[in-house]
Order: C-alpha cells, then sequence, then structure tokens
C-alpha cells in the first residue's frame, strides 16, 4: 500500500515527514468532508438566496356577469413592450467604448496642464488620478448604459411611430433594483403599433411584448355602483408566500361587488423565479408555482332592467340624483339596482384626471355613492303602506271615516294635508295620501304596534348586501322610546317623517314583503360562483335564493285590503300614482314625498318615493324608486317606474315569465 | 549511463507517480475547460462541428485549456531533459541556478523589467508569456539547498552550518516577500526546514530557529491585525491585511474621524475582499457528495466565483462544485498517491543529495496543495498559492513537471541493491 509503506519507513526523518503529509491530507479531507456533506444544506440554501429572485405573480381576476351572461367586469390582456437589460449588455459596453475617448482626451488635457504648473514629470501615483476609475468610471457606465437603452428606445420609437420617453430616474431605479425584470418601455399597445413592431424586420435585442392583465368594464356607468372597483395592491394575501423580490401588479377590489367577493374573484398568486447571474442580470426563468385565476361572480341583476332603471333616472334631469331598485318579490333577486349619478369605473383602471376626481368628490352629487343602498333617506308617505297595516291589525275598520279639515293638530302643532278636504276611508286615506287619516288612526293603533311591524321588516338593520355600501338606516326601538317619546313623534312616524330613515333597498324588501304575503326576504345580488378549471370543467356553485330573514305576521285580509288601496293609488282617475298605470300589467304602489327640512324647522327640499309591485294578481317584481330634490312622489317618481315596468312587462300578455 | 544498458528510460521511471501525475493533469484539463467556457456558450464540439476550420484553430488557439495543454507539453519535455542528466552532475550547477534566480528575483523588483498585475510585482514579461521567478527560485532553493546539505555528517552537526543553510532559505524568501508574493515566501519555509530537518542538522538549533520564527510570525500577526494603525503598525499591503482580517473574521474598525463615505468605502472594500471567500465556500459546500455535474457548476457558470480567479487559485472550488466530496477526494488521492512516492522516492535515494532533493520537492508540492485547498475550503487565509498541475498558468505547471523530473531522476537513479 503506497500510502502506508512511507510510514513504515526506517529512517526517521523520512517517517515523520511521511505522518505529516499524511495528516495534512486528512485535515483536508476532512475539511471537505465538512463542508460537502455536513453543511451541504447551508451552502445550498445560500446558493438559492443569492441567485434566484422570486416573482409574485398576480392570477387573473374573474369576471363579473349580469345573470344572462352579460359581461359587467373582466380581464383583458393588454399589450406592453418591454426591455430586458441583460440582453443589451453588448450595447452598454458599445456604447461606454464611444465615451472613453472624450474623457479620456480631457482627462489628458488636464495632466498636461498640471504637469506645466508643476514643471515636471508626474510619478505613477499622481498620473493614477488622470485615468478613468472608481467613481468616473462608475458615472460613465451609468451614463453609457442610459444612453444605449434611450438610442435603442428612439430607434423602436420611430419604427412605431410613437413618441417614447426613457425617464433616467426611472431607468437607473430600475436597473439598480430590478434589473433581472424587464424594463417597461411602452404600456397598452394599440393594434396598429403592435403590428408595426412585429413588421420591423430590425431584430433589437432584449424587446418583448408582454401581455398584461388589465380590468375593463365593459358596461362603463351601468351598474358601476354594485360592480365597484379596485385598487392596486401588491400585498400577499393570506396563506401565500410571504416573501417576494419583485411584486408584479395586482388589485385589490375597494367596493361593490368586487370588494365583497374579492377572495374568489382575485385567485390565488403564483411565483416565478429567476436565476441570475452575478451582475443580477437576469440568467433563467422557471415558474415554480402557477397562478390560479379567480372564479367568475355571477349577480342577480339583468341587464337589461338595470339599464332601464338608469335610463328612467335620467328622465328627471340633469344631474339626476336617485336610485331605483328591482327585486323579484318571490326569491329576493335584485334585478336592478341603480343610483344616480354614475361613473364610469374604467376611470380608476387608467388613472383619474384632476377634473374628473373634483367631480367624483363633488359634494353635491356625491357620484361614489350607491344611493340605493348607502344613504339615509326619509320615507315620507310610503309609509302609510306599513302604518296603514299596523292600523288594521289593530282592528281599525277601513270602513270608517274620519274627516280632514285640511289639517292636522298634533297637540299644539298643525300640520298640513296635501288631500282635499273631505271624509276618508282606508282606501281613499291611501290613493290620496291622506295624512289626517294615518295620524289620527296611527295614533290609535299606538307606537308598539308600529315599532313591533317595523322590526319584523328589519328597518334599522343591514339587509346584508357584501358591497361595503350599506348603511342601516335609522328605525326607533325600546331604547329610542325610554329616552323620551311623545304622540307628536309617532305622528311623525305615521308620515314618514322624524325620528327614521331607510334606503330604497329596505323600501323594496318592504315592498315585496308586502306584495309576496309577508315575507321579509333577505336580497341577493349574487346568483352563483363558476370556478374554471380546464381540466374538469366549471363547477358552478348557487347561491341560495328566496332566503326568507322574518315574516310580517298580518292577516292576510288586511294585506289584502293594503294590495287593493295600492292598485287603486295607481288605476283610480284620482289615484296619485296615475302616472305608473301601464296597458300590459296592474300595477300596485304608493306615493311619498318627504319635506327635508333644516334646523330651523324650514323646508329646504324633498325626497320623492315611488314604492311598487306588479303583476296585482300574482305579485313579481317589486320597483323602488328614489329621486332626491323631485317635486313629488307622483309627478317625479311614478312616470319613471312606468318606465321600468315597460321593459319588465312589454307586451299585453297578463303575465309574463321572466327572469325564471 | 548505466540504466541505458540494463533497461528503457521508460521501464525505470515510477510509474506509479507518473499515472498520478497523467490523472492530475487529465483533471487539470477537463477543469480549467470547464471555469473558463461558460455551460451556456457554445463548447469544443459545437465550435468544431458550426465553424469553418480557420474560424476553429484561431478560437482553439485562444482557449485556456489549450494553452494549458502546451504548457503541459513544455513541462514534461523539460521533465524528460531533466531526468536525462544525472542529478548529482545538475548538482553541480546549482550554484549558478540559484544566483541566476536570485538576479531574477531582483530583476523582477525593478519597475521598468517587472510587470505588476493586481498590485504585486510578480512577472517578468517575455512577449510571448510572462514569466514567474518566484516559482523558478523553488526548485533553485531546493537545488542549492540540497547540495549544500549534502556535506559529510559531522560538518551538518555545527551551528555555523545551520545557519549558512537559513541564509540560502532566507535570502529567496525576503525577496519574493517584497514582491509581494505572501504565499509563494510562505511556501519556502516549510520546504527549507523539512530539506534540514530531514538530512539532519543539529535539531536543538533549528527547533529553536522554528520557535523563534513562529513567534516572531504570531507577534507580527498580532500586530497586523490588532495594533492601533501608523505607527506601530507594520505596514503590510493592503489587500493582504484585508485577507487576514477576513479570515479571522475581524472587521476592519473604520479610522476615528472617518467620514461617512470613507466608511462606506471602507466597508464595501471588506465586503469585497470576503466576497471570494465566501462564494468559494457556497461552491464547494453546495457540491455536496456527488456535485453538479462537469460544466453545470452554478457558482462558475454564473460567475458568482469570480471569473479571473476561477481557473487558476480557485480551481479546486469548480472542482469540488462540479464533482462534490467524491472529485474532491478523487484529487486528494491523486495528490497523495505522487508524495508517497515521492517520499518513497526519498528514502530509497542513494545519498543524502538524492534525499534531500526529494524531500524538498515533496514538501513543496505538499505545501502548495495544503495551502491552496485549505484557502478553498477556508481552513488558511487567501494567498495567491496555485494548485500544482491543476490551477492554470505556465511557471506553476512548468515548474512543478521540472520538480517531478527531478523526483523520477532521483528514482531512476536510486539504490538498486
Amino acid at each position: 500500500m503506497i500510502i502506508l509503506d512511507p510510514l513504515r519507513q526506517t529512517n526517521p526523518q523520512i517517517r515523520l515527514l511521511a505522518g505529516v503529509v499524511f495528516a495534512g491530507l486528512a485535515v483536508l479531507v476532512a475539511g471537505l468532508w465538512w463542508l460537502q456533506v455536513v453543511k451541504r444544506k447551508e451552502f445550498q440554501a445560500s446558493l438559492e438566496t443569492q441567485s434566484y429572485r422570486t416573482t409574485r405573480i398576480p392570477a387573473t381576476r374573474g369576471s363579473i356577469l349580469d345573470r344572462q351572461g352579460n359581461l359587467l367586469a373582466e380581464t383583458q390582456p393588454r399589450y406592453a413592450l418591454t426591455l430586458y437589460l441583460d440582453e443589451i449588455r453588448p450595447r452598454f459596453a458599445a456604447v461606454y467604448d464611444q465615451l472613453t475617448p472624450r474623457v479620456l482626451a480631457s482627462l489628458d488635457a488636464q495632466r498636461q496642464q498640471y504637469e506645466a504648473q508643476v514643471q515636471r514629470e508626474l510619478t505613477s501615483a499622481e498620473r493614477r488620478r488622470f485615468r478613468i476609475r472608481g467613481q468616473l468610471k462608475a458615472e460613465l457606465e451609468r451614463a453609457a448604459r442610459f444612453l444605449a437603452t434611450s438610442n435603442l428606445v428612439a430607434e423602436v420609437a420611430a419604427a412605431l411611430r410613437t413618441p417614447i420617453t426613457l425617464d433616467p430616474g426611472e431607468f437607473h431605479e430600475h436597473y439598480e433594483t430590478r434589473r433581472a425584470l424587464p424594463l417597461p418601455i411602452l404600456s397598452n399597445l394599440s393594434p396598429a403599433q403592435l403590428a408595426r413592431f412585429a413588421e420591423s424586420s430590425r431584430a433589437w435585442p432584449g424587446l418583448e411584448v408582454e401581455v398584461q392583465p388589465v380590468r375593463v368594464y365593459p358596461q362603463g356607468e351601468t351598474a358601476a355602483h354594485v360592480v365597484g372597483h379596485l385598487i392596486r395592491d401588491d400585498r400577499s394575501a393570506t396563506g401565500e408566500d410571504a416573501f417576494f423580490w419583485y411584486r408584479l401588479p395586482d388589485y385589490r377590489g375597494i367596493v361593490g361587488v368586487e370588494y365583497g367577493y374579492d377572495a374568489e374573484l382575485r385567485g390565488r398568486a403564483g411565483a416565478k423565479s429567476v436565476l441570475v447571474n452575478n451582475f443580477g442580470y437576469r440568467h433563467e426563468d422557471a415558474v415554480w408555482m402557477p397562478a390560479e385565476p379567480g372564479q367568475d361572480v355571477v349577480l342577480t341583476l339583468d341587464l337589461e332592467v338595470q339599464r332601464a332603471a338608469e335610463r328612467a333616472l335620467r328622465l328627471v334631469g340633469h344631474p339626476a340624483l336617485g336610485a331605483v331598485v328591482v327585486m323579484d318579490v318571490l326569491s329576493g333577486d335584485l334585478l336592478a339596482l341603480a343610483s344616480a349619478p354614475s361613473f364610469d369605473p374604467n376611470l380608476y383602471v387608467d388613472g383619474i384626471s384632476p377634473a374628473e376626481n373634483a367631480w367624483l368628490k363633488d359634494e353635491n352629487l356625491r357620484p361614489q355613492i350607491n344611493r340605493a343602498t348607502q344613504d339615509n333617506y326619509a320615507p315620507g308617505s310610503i309609509f302609510k303602506t306599513v302604518i296603514g297595516l299596523a292600523c288594521l291589525e289593530g282592528g281599525l275598520d277601513p270602513k270608517q271615516t274620519v274627516y280632514n279639515p285640511g289639517y292636522v293638530m298634533v297637540g299644539r302643532r298643525r300640520v298640513g294635508d296635501t288631500a282635499p278636504p273631505g271624509a276618508y276611508d282606508f282606501k281613499r286615506a291611501l290613493k290620496l295620501s291622506c295624512n289626517t287619516y294615518f295620524i289620527s288612526n296611527g295614533l290609535g293603533a299606538g307606537i308598539d304596534r308600529i315599532l313591533a311591524l317595523g322590526e319584523r321588516l328589519h328597518l334599522g338593520q343591514n339587509t346584508g348586501l357584501k358591497t361595503r355600501q350599506e348603511t342601516a338606516g335609522i328605525f326607533p326601538d325600546a331604547r329610542r322610546l325610554a329616552r323620551g317619546w311623545s304622540p307628536g313623534d309617532t305622528a311623525n312616524l305615521c308620515i314618514g317623517q322624524g325620528a327614521m330613515a331607510v334606503t330604497p333597498l329596505q323600501m323594496a324588501v318592504m315592498t315585496a314583503a308586502i306584495a309576496n304575503g309577508g315575507n321579509v326576504l333577505w336580497p341577493r345580488l349574487v346568483k352563483a360562483i363558476i370556478r374554471k378549471d380546464d381540466s374538469t370543467g366549471s363547477t358552478v356553485t348557487g347561491m341560495p335564493e328566496g332566503q326568507v330573514r322574518d315574516q310580517l305576521n298580518v292577516r292576510p285580509e288586511n294585506l289584502q285590503l293594503l294590495r287593493e288601496a295600492m292598485l287603486a293609488d295607481v288605476e283610480d282617475p284620482d289615484g296619485t300614482g296615475r302616472a305608473a298605470e301601464l296597458e300590459s300589467v296592474r300595477i300596485c304602489g304608493k306615493t311619498g314625498t318627504a319635506q327635508i327640512t333644516d334646523v330651523n324647522n324650514r323646508v329646504v327640499g324633498h325626497t320623492t318615493w315611488f314604492i311598487s309591485y306588479a303583476p296585482y294578481e300574482r305579485p313579481r317584481v317589486a320597483v323602488v324608486v328614489m329621486v332626491e330634490g323631485g317635486r313629488s312622489g307622483g309627478g317625479t317618481c311614478a312616470p319613471l317606474a312606468r318606465e321600468i315596468y315597460k321593459v319588465l312587462f312589454p307586451e299585453v300578455p297578463k303575465e309574463v315569465a321572466r327572469n325564471r | 549511463m548505466r540504466w541505458n544498458k540494463e533497461s528503457g528510460f521508460w521501464l525505470r521511471l515510477d510509474h506509479l507517480q507518473v499515472a498520478g501525475l497523467a490523472g492530475l493533469m487529465l483533471a487539470g484539463l477537463a477543469f480549467v475547460y470547464s471555469a473558463t467556457t461558460v455551460a451556456s456558450a457554445p463548447g469544443l464540439w459545437t465550435q468544431y462541428q458550426e465553424s469553418a476550420w480557420s474560424e476553429f484553430v484561431s478560437w482553439f488557439g485562444r482557449q485556456f485549456f489549450f494553452r494549458q495543454a502546451v504548457w503541459y507539453g513544455i513541462g514534461l519535455a523539460l521533465a524528460t531533459a531533466v531526468c536525462l542528466v544525472d542529478y548529482r552532475i545538475l548538482a553541480r550547477w546549482a550554484p549558478i541556478f540559484y544566483w541566476g534566480a536570485i538576479v531574477t528575483l531582483l530583476l523582477v523588483l525593478l519597475p521598468g523589467i517587472g510587470s505588476v498585475r493586481f498590485g504585486a510585482r510578480r512577472w517578468i514579461d517575455l512577449g510571448l508569456f510572462q514569466f514567474q521567478p518566484s516559482e523558478f527560485a523553488k526548485l533553485a532553493l531546493i537545488l542549492a539547498l540540497a547540495q549544500f546539505l549534502s556535506r559529510p555528517e559531522e560538518e551538518l552537526r555545527r551551528p555555523w552550518v545551520l545557519s549558512q543553510a537559513l541564509g540560502w532559505v532566507l535570502l529567496p524568501f525576503v525577496l519574493i516577500m517584497k514582491e509581494p508574493d505572501l504565499g509563494s515566501a510562505l511556501v519556502v519555509l516549510p520546504v527549507g526546514l523539512a530539506m534540514m530537518y530531514a538530512a539532519g542538522v543539529n535539531r536543538r538549533k533549528l527547533a529553536g530557529w522554528v520557535l523563534g520564527v513562529a513567534l516572531a510570525g504570531t507577534l507580527l500577526l498580532a500586530d497586523m491585525l490588532l495594533a492601533p494603525p501608523h505607527p506601530f503598525q507594520l505596514q503590510l499591503h493592503d489587500y493582504q491585511r484585508q485577507r487576514l482580517l477576513v479570515y479571522f473574521g475581524i472587521n476592519d474598525p473604520p479610522p476615528p474621524g472617518a467620514s461617512a463615505a470613507e466608511v462606506a468605502r471602507l466597508r464595501q472594500r471588506q465586503l469585497d475582499v470576503s466576497h471570494n471567500v465566501r462564494q468559494a465556500l457556497i461552491s464547494v459546500g453546495s457540491g455536496g457528495l456527488t456535485g453538479k455535474g462537469w460544466r453545470q457548476g452554478t457558482q462558475n457558470n454564473l460567475g458568482y466565483l469570480p471569473r479571473a480567479v476561477a481557473h487558476n487559485d480557485f480551481i479546486f472550488s469548480v472542482i469540488a462544485e462540479e464533482s462534490g466530496f467524491v472529485g474532491g477526494v478523487m484529487i486528494i488521492t491523486l495528490y497523495a498517491v505522487v508524495l508517497f512516492t515521492g517520499i518513497r522516492t526519498a528514502g530509497e535515494a542513494r545519498d543524502r543529495l538524492g534525499q534531500s532533493l526529494a524531500v524538498g520537492v515533496v514538501a513543496l508540492l505538499f505545501s502548495q496543495v495544503f495551502i491552496n485547498i485549505g484557502m478553498n475550503i477556508r481552513i488558511l487565509p487567501v494567498t495567491g498559492v496555485p494548485l500544482p498541475l491543476l490551477s492554470y498558468g505556465g511557471s506553476s505547471v512548468i515548474s512543478s513537471l521540472v520538480a517531478m523530473g527531478l523526483l523520477q531522476n532521483i528514482h531512476i537513479h536510486r539504490k538498486t541493491y
């Protein structure tokens, strides 16, 4: 054995030498074992951290559709021109070589000048000061990089016939921090630009057309509030890897369905890793976790009805401030949820100009508010439907009349009555909206009955839409009564004013309950969620419909009395809701005009309402129209409802099974 | 020329050692090729197939592995020539080689003659290639010291002889230090020590000298690393000091009153120096048991292991990364074969001259291997010592092969009784 032989040498000096050599090699092997076998994992980990950059790739956001499958929001590809810096490094070097002679010449001149000054040859150490090194070299390289890139960009700009500007600050920042990622050159390429780029026979190095997903709202202003919009947010969602070197732009819903169903729409971000070399340039791409696309959300909205509702609101004039809710009285499906004025949610994608921003923030218009669910309004006379039910439940004989002198005294306060003086029974009182009748009978029925009905209607509570656009409204409860309550307060409540406020959506739920026989429903906005999967196809998860929240618990004959009175309000020649009458369908309705008073109890405006449902024989839909600052419920809102019913019941046939 | 009559030249060689050397040279070619051609760039075969003949020849001529092959060829030719002349005749010329080497070591220090690379004046530019005198000075020292030590035993025990022998060693040591080439200079000391010890000089005195040098070295090191700067600190070249600081894991404190920019600059410099060491360590460590495959080392291909040193001083990191622990041990085994056959040659040498020469060559080879691999796996600080026969470099390859020729020469003329 060659290794052991020398250890048995006779010469002790040689033996020692052999021992030292043997020990030395053993130390090397041991060291190698320690590094390569024992500590292997540690070094492999540090290899990864220094040579991999992980990038978060957001998932393609799911679409939002109406119940017929029309797109309300979708993700479309947008083409962007990007430049991989690693592929134009030869150009950096070439420009650097062009720059250096001039700098060298000037340094040379400086050196000669200095030599002339000191009257001697310079030492080599002194000469070093006149070479390109250190800071100067770094600056030259930096300048060369920018120049080379902007030259290339200029060539591209000429070929595309599009001016492209390359911002030096952004370029250097990109180079310093995201060298392995492509530099964005031009975003949102038009088809013409794309064609020119493809045609361009010159093979530019490093340029690539990248597809970037962009959110598009094809319907523009239609249903803008309820669909909602996004804000930029690249953060990791829970359950994702928290650490990434880079994050590609991602968006999060901020309001509307985009907010409420963000988790479903957003999908799951993936990760891409880029192997980088020691200069930080890209070496190789590898996707190690593909993004999982988001799911589609199908709304209960019907685009046609929604459009009709918005069109109707615009009839009021400009600017129309108001809301329309169209609800299926059996399933609770919201067929339309309109708010005016509306805005184009695409603005939030493309960037908002200062003028647009000023309009969006306007104190009076408040376009970003969803008036159907997000603001408190006094219901006015439409609340007389509930008061009427409370009275009938309290044993009021509908035939019994009350004389209306043109006003009603509540304590020492005189409340005017728009209904002509005369005797009123239940039906006449409702269709002419007689304050005297409802105040006197309401006071007779008592506040407790009214509050019990309001509680079963869940007034003063959210209706449970996940759009971040809801207000609960105001409705008195036992605690409010305990703080002091007078008959005057009850009188105010009887005409839908005073200590209460509602949203149009709450009124739609109320109307639907009257129409469907007393079921107080949860409104449904999302019909289904569709998970697309390439391998297994789509899976549709339906949301439960017709979820009953509560029962009105009123006698059917009383409900029938109310319905007949509401029918009369529209069909009788003297009904306040006359303007809503339509040949194709029999509509039941109630108008309302609530006064808005300032602190001095002076009337400063009106909130006008029209609540309705149809058909009278077999109720299907409820339509609630609210307009801020209208003349009166019958004059302003009823005609708008008529326009919507025209779309809902287009033909004369007594029944049209829509949306089923 | 007795051996010529009895048997052929080839038959009298130490075949095991020749096999070990051949293995090392093949590994050297393979890994110089791997370290200098990036995996994604077209390799030898693609170049051969895809470019015109003249293009291929000019490409081939520029390649490091080709030049390395040329150095191997020249080295083998010189080694054969060295074998053909009896070492006892060669030894008579020792003073001439020695003083010739001293003169070139002096010449290289002159600004007009020696050329500067990486801040050290180590090379003499001969136009065609650059010649590193210190590599040949080591051989000349071995030859001269062996000849000096071949005097009668009783003379060797005299203290004056020891001092003289130390003088032979220290003269080139100081000159090489002056270049500066700390690694090469440090290699000279164990070579001299091993030769003197094996020859049988006064051991007590030798031990005293060794202790003295060790003590002085420790004091110097402590001074360089820990003493406050000027005027107490011995002035060492900046990069040498940095390497030592990095090795001992000491943060270089910025001088008091330094500006923020100055502190940042010092910090950056320290990072740059430690970068090399850290990357070599990551290369070796991430290789694991069996490595990433030839030309597949990411550290090497992505340029984390600096390209300037991957094919010479840090070739072992490339080998360890690409062939893993198995490959590393194979390389060490090949060196073991060469070293132990060398030691065997020393034991079988005809006379003390032969024995001293063999010990000198073995000590030279071993200390270079130990220092180089040691710095690759961070058990020693970084010094510019090449890995014999594997690192790219003409002077190193040729002088290593000539030294091996000398060893074969002694083997050929060994005691045959």
